[in-house]
């Protein structure tokens, strides 16, 4: 047993021993100890490095407060910075590493910033790094200069390189009553929300259920107060209505009254079960939330106040009676209220030796005296400490007398040897959550301290949340909290008996001790009291900037230790009461939140994909895959040896000369059904769909409201009020939620019903000189030749004994055939259609030799159809119908949309013979040096087969007037000028012979 | 941000896709009133309080609701289908405890 | 008759899995009915619809947002206004519904192919589904038979309460095999068996 370990006491398993490293050095501590509890009973007090001077730290708190003992957890080849070593389990393994410092914690070279602390105060960066270049050590460029040395300097922990391969996941939950923290107050609503049937979940950020009855040594109505609070956890256990979560840190609360939470799942086992995940984020909708956060002890600000050895009063409570960990040999107390006197009293009884109590009042209670008399403590009223003394180590403190209306010390500095100094000053509600909700807190003149506001929320508080500090009020107030939040009706309980007698816990308004030094108020951003009395007087007047320019109250603080103090002097600067300062609204998240378990299953393997029917065949042939959207493609089909190139040139030629088949079941398709269907596609689209005859199929263009086009596709008649409607993959939910939109808010009358079908149909396109030959050989049911199958003609038969739908039109410009048949068949189709192919040298083709098919043809897709180009950029004017109104025509022919000199499609071909590249610019004068007069752009390009060149399709100023002129292509970032010539886009054959056949 | 679907209930706004301002009116579809056509398609309303919006619940029924929300505070007052009344009392949701 | 082929079919891998060790939180199935058919109905044309599904199927639809009903090989439920999915486990649905719903009344949409039907069943299966849904699967506000719809990511999601633990979950047949190994990932914790 260590030195300042006790032999009994505390909610730690002495008979079992954990062992674990600290930058690399063993220790051992016990089940139920936090790596500071164990480092604290092995006698370690310097546990880190501050921000940016470097200073020696220790242990100021025992929980999610902590702003100084800061370490970095290694898990396998992760690294976890910037935990408090006050919220960290123990498991045997851990290995622990101390942050911002070099080479070592206990001789860290960047100390030699204390020397330089008068120029490297609040503001320096901005001071020095922002701004013009006035000088050589100034302005933005030298701060580029400096960042990588002060990035290594200063800051905190250094996050890993390597993926971590940890699990995380999210869950959702809703309950009645959500209640936040377990104190007594916490205990009591879950019982009584309970009680009265309520779904109710119970989140603690701790391990262990019981907040402060764990370590406040009280009895409650005769029991101790952790037995009491194991009692009623217990009671809550194995209720079906109940969900109990401990290690979970609700750090948001946002509107509809849903909180997120964080759920340390197994960051405290040295390894995880298979499946289990590390962390686990809860988001939870509340019917009603019970705030029973408690308060926290605020330090005092005074010179030297952040030497190890320096700590709260209640942490060294709670190290004392939950650890069993004395926090020091002759330990000293300072304080401006009545509960250190508590503490004080409750260190005695655990053996501890509390030699002094230093107090800022002249005027002591009764009730303090006897506690600090039976401490066994000299009392010294209105003093304050002015300086503690030491290194690394606390070995002393200065006291002088206080004056206290003027604030100011005057007489002999008294020397007291001590190694612990506890500090008192005040307490404040942990109001995060309920000013998250949305309303400001309201200070409180007697706590010193802000309250909760009136609920903008479906919330209520209880217990120190609402500054009702003892615990027998807690126990009241949390059971009404409780019954109120599950719809009960008030039954107010007794106040129970409690020992010892609580304490008043209003403190005096003293919140620093002016004297010459280091006075720290955030400790974790080095700000000191003199910093925001700088700020104030660099003209920083509101709370919200001076937390920006000092960044007092940042990071994992979040204002926790820091904001009152904080407050208090800024307000002292301006002259004002503190509540005309007022105070910054808590952001979330409350504590540290694993960026892994917002992202969760969103990432990596898990990220949901579409596939096609037939994707296993894909792959079976080898080819290349690639992500559209979410649906994954056949790109090419590639040989042995083969470039991306050779490959859909191969393809490509092969449609022209024989057969290819493409998959194209990832087109939208949306079946649009009922006795007014015919006229919502004449209102869709530009051009006339009700006249569409049965069993034929039309192309059709939508546009926008605005007159820009929209999207492009085939829509085939199936039946008299029966389509479907074809739309390009990137659009089809675009398309849907068109459609949707226009059907319920702006034509409710039509009778019309649209449904996602894109998956229901496996669709392959079969095309090529031999494409209707192949048809003939495996379709059974029927003909498809001209007479039975014409242009956009639509019959159905049956291929290898499925029901299949053909339509006859063409993408790729030459005789085509869209086959399509059920999804759970496609590929069953599609292997049959491979087979009746092989004695035509038919193809599988994949993406690129699609698009180079299309590119020859001057086909548009979503590179024209890019939201800004109208139907005549795109030369599809011809499709404006003027017989009837539809979706943007009211608007497509403004002004602006039909000047000459638009953006407009045009081809382009390569006069040097290389490759062009997509986004590539058109100019008309090449000037590489010094690029510019842009006339447009490449949308698409590709090596044409059925040229022999390089060609591109374009949207070009004035293009169709273009047609057959030299311009060149400008593309300074890869390097490619050159000249080409300005073509139709219709590059091959255009009369379209080829696919009439 | 919850949003309550008539039909559905309460939902997370990432449930919901947004379809603009709600006070926008459509002209009759052969107008030719090019102001009252840029009104409509361009013209939206900005309200400091409440505001009439147009929500679709596209990640789930897909029907579309009428709401007046506060851009304020975020407070719906009301959410209604944008389809007339005997759509809506035919779909009413069922009182919790009724019989199935 | 040439058999459907399932977009799970790679990745169906019948057996135990995860922790299953210390128990089998959940069962997870595909379960490959062969009709899977929406039915839409003009406003105020709902009840005549469902008197339609009734006299086809037999299953009573009780009025009501989200209501639905389970028999054996059939089921049927409302998951949009005047929308209803109707399932059963033999061909041909679609074709009977179509001629007991005039165009007057709605339209009968065949999805048999473009739905793929996963079940979860067994004492974990609603702690498995929170991990994707924000929906409340707790029995009081999501009765047996009742229907929800809903997304994960992009993945749309139609779920059924079939059983006190047990719900089916339509989801389109494209995303089916990636839920397919989501749903599989999330299982891991409490153990699965894949029936």
């Amino acid at each position: 047993m260590s030195p300042r370990r006790n032999e009994t006491g505390g909610q730690i398993d002495r008979l079992k021993t954990v062992r674990f490293t600290f930058d690399g050095v063993p220790f051992t501590g016990h089940v139920g100890d936090t790596l500071a509890s164990a480092l604290l009973a092995s006698g370690i007090t310097l546990m880190g490095r501050s921000f940016k001077y470097h200073r020696p730290r220790g242990i100021l708190s025992a929980g999610m407060d902590e702003p100084n003992a800061l370490v970095t957890i290694l898990r396998g080849t992760a690294r976890e910075p910037n935990i408090p070593a006050t919220a960290i389990e123990i498991y045997d393994g851990l290995r622990a590493e101390s942050q911002n410092r070099f080479p070592s914690l206990n001789w860290d070279i960047g100390a030699i910033n204390q020397l330089a602390s008068k120029v490297i105060g609040a503001g320096f960066y901005y001071k020095t790094f922002m701004g013009p270049v006035v000088g050589p050590l100034k302005g933005t460029r030298f701060w580029m200069f400096c960042e990588h040395f002060i990035r290594r300097a200063a800051g905190l922990g250094r996050a890993g390189t390597v993926a971590d391969d940890s699990r995380y996941e999210r869950m959702n939950a809703f309950c009645d009553v959500l209640v936040v923290g377990s104190g007594p107050a916490g205990l009591m609503a879950a019982k009584a929300a309970a009680d009265s049937g309520a779904r109710v979940i119970l989140a603690e950020l701790d391990p262990r259920f019981g907040g402060s009855a764990n370590w406040s040594g009280e009895t409650i109505d005769g029991a101790r107060a952790a037995d009491w609070a194991s009692e009623i956890v217990n009671s809550l256990k194995g209720r079906n209505n109940v969900r109990l979560l401990p290690r979970t840190a609700v750090w948001g609360y946002y509107d509809g009254n849903t909180l997120a939470a964080l759920e340390r799942v197994s960051d405290h086992k040295e390894t995880t079960a298979r499946g289990e995940p590390r962390h686990r984020h809860w988001t939870i909708r509340a019917k009603s939330v019970v705030l029973a956060t408690g308060a926290l002890e605020r330090p005092l600000v005074f010179p030297g106040n952040d030497r190890p050895g320096v700590m709260l009063a209640s942490a060294a409570q709670r190290y004392t009676n939950q650890f069993g960990v004395l926090p020091g040999e002759k330990i000293t107390l300072f304080t401006n209220n009545d509960t250190a006197y508590q503490a004080a009293a409750s260190l005695k009884k655990a053996g501890a030796n509390v030699a002094t109590i230093i107090d800022v009042r002249t005027d002591i209670s009764d009730q303090a005296r006897a506690l600090a008399a039976s401490a066994g403590a000299e009392l010294i009223a209105g003093h304050a400490v002015s300086a503690t003394d030491g290194g690394k180590t606390l070995n002393g403190i200065r006291v002088q007398r206080l004056d206290g209306a003027s604030g100011t010390l005057t007489g002999e500095q008294r020397s007291i040897q001590t190694d612990c100094l506890l500090v008192s000053g005040g307490w404040s509600p942990v109001l995060h959550l309920a000013s998250q909700a949305g309303a400001k807190p309201e200070w409180d003149e007697k706590l010193q301290a802000f309250l909760p506001p009136q609920p903008t929320q479906d919330w209520s508080g209880a217990g120190a949340f609402t500054g009702h500090l003892a615990t027998a009020d807690a126990i009241v107030e949390g059971h009404a909290a409780g019954l109120a939040a599950a719809g009960g009706r008030a039954r107010a309980i007794e106040h129970p008996a409690i020992e010892p007698a609580s304490i008043n816990a209003e403190p005096a308004p003293v919140f620093e001790i002016k004297a010459e030094g280091k006075s720290f108020v955030d400790f974790q951003h080095d700000v000191t009291a003199d910093d925001v009395r700088l700020a104030h007087r660099e003209g920083f007047i509101s709370v919200e900037h001076l937390k920006r320019y000092t960044t007092l109250g940042m990071a994992t603080d979040q204002g926790k230790s820091s904001n009152v103090p904080g407050l208090a002097i800024m307000a002292e600067a301006l002259g004002k009461p503190i509540p005309e300062v007022g105070t910054t609204r808590f952001r979330p998240p409350y504590t540290a939140v694993s960026i892994g378990s917002l992202a969760a299953e969103r990432y990596g393997d898990l990220k949901p994909e579409r596939l096609t029917p037939m994707h296993d065949w894909h792959l079976a042939q080898d080819a290349t895959m690639y992500s559209a959207g979410l649906w994954f493609r056949p790109m090419i089909y590639g040989h042995a040896g083969e470039t991306v190139e050779q490959a859909y040139v191969r393809e490509a030629r092969a449609v022209r000369e024989t057969a290819g088949i493409v998959d194209v079941s990832t087109l939208g398709k949306i079946a649009v059904q009922g006795p007014d269907a015919a006229e919502l596609l004449d209102r869709v689209y530009t051009n006339l769909f009700s006249t569409l005859p049965v069993g034929k199929a039309r192309y059709g263009l939508m546009l926008r409201e605005d007159g820009v086009a929209f999207d492009d596709g085939t829509t085939w008649r199936l039946g008299q009020d029966d389509f479907l409607m074809t739309t390009t993959t990137a659009n089809a939910g675009k398309v849907m939620q068109h459609l949707e939109y226009f059907l319920d808010v702006i034509w409710p009358e039509l009778k019309v019903t649209v449904t996602s079908v894109t998956d229901e149909w496996a669709g392959a396109a079969i095309g090529g000189p031999k494409a209707r030959e192949i048809l003939t050989a495996c379709v059974k049911g029927t003909a498809v030749d001209n007479a039975a199958l014409p242009f956009m003609g639509i019959v159905h038969g049956e291929i290898a004994g499925v029901p299949v739908m053909i339509c006859r039109l063409s993408f790729s410009g030459e005789m085509a055939f869209e086959v399509y048949c059920g999804a759970g068949y496609g590929t069953h189709v599609w292997e049959a259609l491979i087979e009746a192919g092989k004695p035509f040298d038919l193809v599988a083709y994949g993406l690129e030799a699609l698009g180079t098919l299309r590119i020859e043809k001057g086909h548009v897709t979503g590179a024209e159809i890019d939201g800004r180009t109208t139907a005549r950029d795109l030369h599809l004017d011809w499709m404006l119908s003027k017989k009837k109104p539809f979706i943007g025509s009211a608007m497509m022919d403004r002004e602006g949309l039909i000047a000459a000199d638009r953006l407009q499609l045009v081809g382009i071909v390569a006069l040097d013979n290389r490759p062009l590249n997509g986004g590539a610019h058109i100019v008309d004068e090449l000037d590489p040096e010094n690029p510019h007069g842009s006339i447009g752009h490449i949308t698409a390009c590709c090596y044409a087969p059925a040229l022999g060149k390089y060609i591109a399709l374009a949207l070009v100023q004035g293009g169709k007037g273009r047609h057959g002129t030299r311009a060149y292509v400008s593309d300074p970032l890869r390097k490619r000028f050159g000249p080409v010539e300005i073509v139709s886009n219709h590059f091959f054959d255009p009369e379209g012979s080829r696919m009439h056949g | 941000m919850l949003l309550t679907c008539p039909y559905c209930g309460p939902r997370d706004v990432s449930e919901f896709t947004y379809q603009g301002d709600g006070n926008r009116q459509r002209p009759a579809a052969n107008s030719q009133d090019l102001q009252a056509w840029n009104e409509y398609v361009y013209d939206r309303q900005n309200p400091a309080g409440d505001h009439n919006e147009i929500w679709q619940h596209s990640g789930g029924c897909r029907s579309h609701i009428r709401v007046v929300r506060n851009t304020l505070s975020h407070v719906v007052s009301s959410a209604i289908p944008v389809r007339g009344d005997t759509h809506r009392r035919a779909t009413e949701r069922r009182k919790p405890g009724a019989k199935a | 008759m040439v058999e459907r082929l399932s977009p799970l079919e790679p990745v169906y891998r019948p057996g135990s899995h995860g922790r299953f060790e210390d128990g089998v939180g959940v069962i997870l199935s595909e379960t490959r009915p062969d009709s899977i058919v929406q039915v839409a109905a003009w406003p105020g044309e709902e009840a005549r619809a469902i008197a339609a599904i009734r006299k086809v199927t037999g299953l009573a639809l009780p009025d009501g947002a989200g209501g639905g009903v389970v028999d054996g090989e059939k089921a049927a439920f409302g998951f949009a206004p005047g929308k209803f999915t109707v399932v059963d486990e033999a061909e041909g649905l679609a074709a009977a519904l179509a001629k007991a719903i005039a165009p007057a009344v709605g339209t009968v949409t065949e999805l048999s192919h473009g739905r793929t039907a996963i079940r979860i069943e067994g004492p974990e299966a609603e702690w498995v589904l929170a991990k994707f849904f924000a929906i409340d699967f707790a029995l009081p506000a999501f009765p047996l038979g009742a229907a929800r719809s809903t997304t994960h990511h992009d993945v749309f999601a139609q779920i059924q309460r079939t059983g006190g633990d047990r719900f089916d979950i339509y989801v389109f047949r494209s995303f089916a095999r990636s839920f397919w190994k989501a749903l599989g990932h999330a299982a891991e914790e409490v153990g699965y068996e894949v029936a």
